[in-house]
């Protein structure tokens, strides 16, 4: 299963109601047969620039952080259902990324044009277009007829 | 050339040829790598291993203009392409998920260090 990331920013509200909130999305999670791996308040705070959603204009959010596994076809319903409800404010799922090891390639892009790779593999390809020389298979080092 | 040869002493010659042996154990390897070759350079992801994350809002404003709030390009930020690509895509996850500032850097994260130069591009402006 694939692991998601939800952003949710959530209007500021008392605790009771944020629990109730909480709940009401993490069912929705459930009830598309996911599961919750991760449930993270990263706090209220001024947002970095205003929002208006359901006719409210909004400058404060509290960001909540939900890991999960759900069937991708399900992503779409569940940030219709989100985008539904009148307590949220903005709501992003995205890919959890994996760590990646690779090659740094700074060393190579910065030598010049003609010692990249990339602008060499970009020679050998132009020539790849040349069209075909005739060879005249004399042996000669001289062209031995008239020009 | 006779005279010459006779005023040279025999064992000056033996010595000389036990010196070419344990010379010989000595020559210069020519196939050797290039000793004088420099390390290889790294950008500063790369080097302190760290992967970009799009709620790592900290790290990514400092690759981003105080003034536009826009990404700064690879000549500045001198990343190497693969991390430069992978911190441009985080910083549009973070700015459309609602963290990161759009049109400006968040003052907050004004006094943040600089990693790099802004004013000494790699390589020069295209406007």
């Amino acid at each position: 299963m694939i692991h998601y990331e939800l952003m949710l920013l959530l209007r500021v509200m008392p605790k009771t109601e944020l629990k109730t909130v909480l709940k009401r999305t993490a069912n929705m999670i459930f009830e598309k047969g996911g599961i919750i791996r991760k449930l993270e308040n990263l706090g209220t705070r001024d947002m970095p620039y205003k929002t208006s959603v359901h006719g409210v204009v909004y400058n404060k959010a509290s960001y909540f952080l939900y890991e999960f596994n759900v069937p991708p076809t399900s992503i779409d319903q569940l940030l219709d259902e989100y985008g539904r409800d009148i307590d949220i404010i903005r709501r992003r799922i995205y890919k959890k990324i994996e760590p990646e090891q690779f090659e740094c390639t700074l060393d190579d892009e910065l030598k010049p044009p003609p010692y990249r790779k990339d602008v060499l593999a970009l020679v050998e390809q132009s020539k790849k277009g040349d069209k075909p020389k005739f060879k005249y298979n004399t042996g000669l080092d001289y062209y031995p007829f008239q020009k | 050339m006779n005279s010459l040869l006779r005023r040279v002493p025999s064992y000056s010659i033996i010595s000389n040829n036990s010196l070419r042996k344990l010379c010989s154990t000595d020559a210069p390897d020519f196939n050797m790598e290039n000793p004088f070759e420099k390390d290889k350079q790294q950008c500063i992801l790369c080097k302190q291993n760290i992967q970009v994350d799009y709620k790592n809002v900290r790290l990514l404003s400092q690759f981003q203009s105080p003034y536009t709030g826009r990404i700064y390009g690879k000549h500045i930020t001198g990343l190497c392409a693969k991390q430069q690509d992978k911190l441009e895509k985080e910083i549009v996850k973070a700015q459309s998920a609602g963290l990161m500032a759009t049109y400006l850097k968040e003052p907050v994260f004004l006094q943040d260090p600089e990693l790099f130069d802004v004013e000494k591009p790699l390589r020069p402006h295209r406007f």
